[in-house]
């Protein structure tokens, strides 16, 4: 390295390729150098924290509330610079010679490459997903332990309180380790290409968000470990409940610090990307709605997400330095905490929809073979969701003791955010309506959503009136409306991305039959799991809690039963990915007559995705147009255009 | 912006392109590295808006005789040097003014203006965490006093921590300007830091304006 000449600018290029890595391999960015950092960052955390406590006259010396948050800030960062996910920074940052970006970070030839830390945004993609479906299973197991001990009353399996450390870190899991990053991981892979750039704004930054991850799972797993169990207070994590557990629900607070960071820092990303790097006539209403979905989900993300962390920052000095933020005693305000919360815990639920509505707005187009309708409103009503989806977080709280007057407020905006929802659902309706439809595996999934969601939307309305709220709150029906809208919503347009661009990303096509088969085992099992959920809610079973009254009891094994073949579909799934990953048919550059840019590049694609920049000329969804055009690209390939179909389809354009 | 020599279009086979991708287009006048720290900033503004949240709860549900609450034995309050950390304002205030003259010296080409302005930024933020530590040591109640001491330290101590920060980012950029790094024309690892210190310094007046003063 000492050969590179002293880098006095940002952009200086055009350096000969960087020489091999000389240095062995305790040295060289990796995992044994990640091993070794973490044993480092182990030693020097523990040492810091009794040295200073024995310094201190503090006893005890060895406190674990204190150590776990010295090893979960500091191990983590040890581990990443051993993986050598920050040399680039630290070296520029220092003014030492960078490594010039001779793409050597890019592509990815073997399986290998997808366990080192990589700067191309089709790898970190696909990094991204194998994790985040790695963590779907894992909280999916701890919904079998779940829903086997409620399938009759009293005791089977687990005592209560491992049942409330299952079902929090089953929904911490479900929501930080799999919904929210899932669409990180399908928008890493494909929003790049969709708006004609070559890679993400930030390619190091990209690397650091997809390894910040699998760090937040690892620690909030690792609270099984810990004396007491794992966390029990609930996702919600509420003071003072979170104060008084034991040392384990410090890993809560951390795994959703890591998992917030590395949210904050793709979505970040992903607002650069597709402000500055947009191809030439990329206008913005010229973007795909996926991008559109994602650009308003980045702006909640980075707007709302430093509240939960603010919370959770707050929550650890309460428990860590006994401060009294929370603390009723000393003068704190302990609804507070719930306040500052659902500031962000509500924009998450949007977080955890708006890609998926891009999704199906995709996929609908394209099996419908019709534009989308309303497009202009399509995109706005996400943004009128961004802006209403910040002033409805007390509908959270109608019970919890807060300020009267805010229940109104809260409950008129709550309903008011049904409005653009409304629009989008009737415009994927008028989307469908005399078009060709052709229901492959995406396009169930995107169909079954819709109807789905409206069910989960409809009770929304329910619980967001403060009456039906005040009886229903902490109740089965809640657990029914929050699994309609994140399974039967946000789970489902994640498959319905998943079978869309599948072909893109492995080059080879599912298995259809198997698909539908996964689409309709899940779409049944879902609905006999959840739907039964909603009368006993009523009736008041409360959630939460391990055992019962023997009157639930019926409706609670038809829900079992349902769970466990809802947890066997899954397998279907499983399988189906990745034999087809391994021995699919190969699939063409366009299986599905897509339009967007994404689909008119090889499958998958090359290293750089373009040979040249594409340019843009139209909209996204002209199916059925004749000689409509979205994109051009230079070179050798022309756009496959749309074979004009019957005059039927979309004529009204 | 990185333009590599990327001529062959006209033979358009990915072949030819495989160790280089094509030049990017960009479709904003913003740099991206400057719209990330901006974004940065407002993502770190609303970390701050969390920690004034948790202090207006407790200000709204302390009653106001107690608050500042009562120092334990005594019958008096616990009290702010307000005079002290006005003082301190001002130092940031100046701090801001002269990272500002570094940026603009090194634009204009004038290097010791660029090492000047930078030395007294460092130095006066550095002044600034200082005072701060000190009153810190003498202010007579700690984090565990009501929620007074915890919002106060809260507030302060995050907006501290932002200093420090940034104070490392203006000092590596003191070094590299020493080396005679930087130019007129690629001056981004001077401008973020000094973008980030500005952001330090407004967040500052708000921490002054809410607790030290209302």
């Amino acid at each position: 390295m000492s050969t590179h000449t002293i880098e006095h600018g940002e952009h200086e290029v055009g350096h000969a390729p960087s020489p091999p890595d000389r240095r062995n391999l305790l040295q060289r960015p990796g995992w044994i150098r990640g091993a070794l950092y973490t044993a480092i960052g182990f030693g020097i955390a523990t040492a810091f924290v009794t040295g200073i406590r024995s310094l201190g006259d503090l006893d005890p010396v060895w406190e674990l509330d204190v150590l776990l948050t010295a090893w979960t800030v500091i191990v983590p960062l040890a581990f990443l610079a051993g993986m050598g996910v920050f040399s680039y920074w630290i070296y520029w940052v220092t003014g030492k010679p960078t490594q010039p970006e001779d793409h050597s970070g890019h592509g990815a030839e073997s399986w290998k490459d997808y366990f080192r830390v990589n700067t191309d945004h089709k790898v970190i993609g696909v990094q991204y997903l194998i994790t985040v479906f790695f963590f779907f299973i894992i909280g999916g197991l701890m919904a079998m332990f779940i829903r086997a001990e409620l399938a009759e009353p009293g005791t089977q399996l687990i005592d209560p309180n491992a049942f409330n450390g299952f079902t929090s870190v089953h929904a911490t899991l479900m929501i930080f380790l799999f919904v929210v990053p899932v669409f990180a991981g399908l928008g890493n892979y494909v929003i790049p290409i969709m708006i004609g750039a070559t890679d993400m704004a930030f390619p190091r930054l990209n690397a650091l968000s997809f390894w910040m991850l699998p760090i937040a799972g690892f620690i909030i797993l690792a609270s099984f470990l810990l004396p007491g169990g794992a966390f029990s207070a609930g996702w919600t994590n509420y003071a003072p409940l979170a104060t008084q557990q034991p040392d384990s629900n410090l890993m809560f607070q951390m795994g959703v610090q890591w998992a917030g960071a590395s949210s904050i820092a793709t979505a970040l990303n992903f607002l650069v990307t597709i402000i500055t790097m947009r191809a030439p006539g990329m206008t913005f209403f010229r973007m795909p709605l996926l991008v559109w979905a994602n650009f308003t989900t980045s702006t909640l993300v980075v707007l709302a997400t430093p509240f939960i962390a603010g919370s959770q920052f707050l929550l650890m000095f309460d428990r860590v330095l006994h401060t009294n933020f929370f603390e009723v005693a000393g003068g704190g305000y302990v609804v507070g905490y719930q306040h500052i919360f659902w500031f962000y815990s509500h924009p998450a639920v949007y977080i955890m929809l708006l890609p998926g509505f891009g999704i199906v707005s995709e996929v609908l187009s394209v099996f419908a073979r019709k534009p989308i309708f309303g497009y202009r409103l399509m995109a706005l009503s996400l943004v009128a969701i961004l802006f209403l989806g910040f002033s409805v977080w007390a509908h959270h709280m109608f019970v919890a003791g807060m300020a009267p007057w805010l229940r109104i407020p809260m409950m008129i905006t709550t309903l008011l955010i049904a409005v653009p929802t409304g629009i989008k659902v009737f415009s994927w309706l008028a989307t469908l309506w005399e078009g060709r439809i052709h229901f492959k595996t995406p396009m169930l999934w995107a169909v079954g959503f819709i109807s789905m969601f409206v069910i989960g939307g409809l009770s929304g309305i329910m619980l967001g009136s403060v009456p039906i709220d005040q009886h229903a709150s902490d109740t089965y029906f809640v657990v029914a409306h929050i699994h309609y809208v994140l399974y039967g919503g946000s789970v489902f347009t994640i498959f319905a991305g998943v079978y869309y661009w599948f072909p893109k990303m492995t080059g080879r096509m599912y298995n259809e039959a198997l698909g539908k088969a996964h689409f309709w085992l899940t779409f049944v099992a879902f609905n006999v799991t959840f739907f039964a959920q909603h009368w006993v809610g009523l009736q008041g079973m409360p959630r939460r809690v391990a055992d019962y009254d023997p009157a639930f009891a019926n409706w609670n094994m038809i829900s079992s039963i349902g769970g466990f073949v809802l947890g066997a579909s899954t397998l279907i799934f499983l399988y189906n990915m990745l034999v087809s990953w391994r021995s699919g048919a190969p699939a063409p550059g366009n299986p599905w007559r897509a339009l967007t840019i994404e689909w008119q590049i090889s499958s998958p694609p090359s290293k750089y995705n373009f040979d040249e920049i594409p340019q843009v000329v139209g909209g996204p969804y002209e199916y059925g147009v004749p000689g409509a055009r979205h994109v051009v690209l230079n070179g050798s390939r022309t756009v496959e255009t749309e074979k004009p179909e019957p005059a039927t389809a979309g004529a009204e354009h | 912006m990185t333009s590599i020599a990327h001529t062959d279009s006209d033979h358009g086979h990915s072949h030819d392109h495989e160790d280089h991708p094509p030049e990017q287009y960009y479709s904003s006048k913003v740099e991206p590295p400057i719209l990330g720290i901006y974004l940065f900033l407002a993502s770190e503004a609303m970390l701050f808006g969390s920690f004034f949240a948790a202090y207006f709860f407790a200000r709204v549900a302390v009653p106001h005789e107690f608050w500042p609450p009562i120092r334990p034995g005594t019958n008096v309050q616990f009290q702010l040097p307000v005079f002290l950390a006005l003082i301190n304002t001002i130092i940031l205030v100046t701090s801001s003014v002269t990272v500002h003259w570094a940026v603009t010296s090194l634009k204009r080409n004038y290097r010791a203006g660029l090492i000047a302005g930078l030395s007294l930024t460092v130095l006066l933020g550095l002044t600034f965490l200082l005072i701060q530590i000190r009153e810190y040591m003498r202010i007579g109640f700690s984090p565990r006093d009501e929620a007074f001491g915890s919002t106060f330290f809260g507030l302060t101590g995050l907006h501290g921590a932002h200093v420090f920060m940034g104070l490392m980012f203006l000092t590596f950029a003191l070094m590299r300007s020493m080396k005679g790094h930087y130019s007129a024309k690629h001056h981004l690892g001077l401008e973020l830091p000094a973008i980030y210190w500005h952001f330090v310094d407004v967040m500052w007046i708000v921490v002054y304006v809410m607790v030290y003063v209302v």
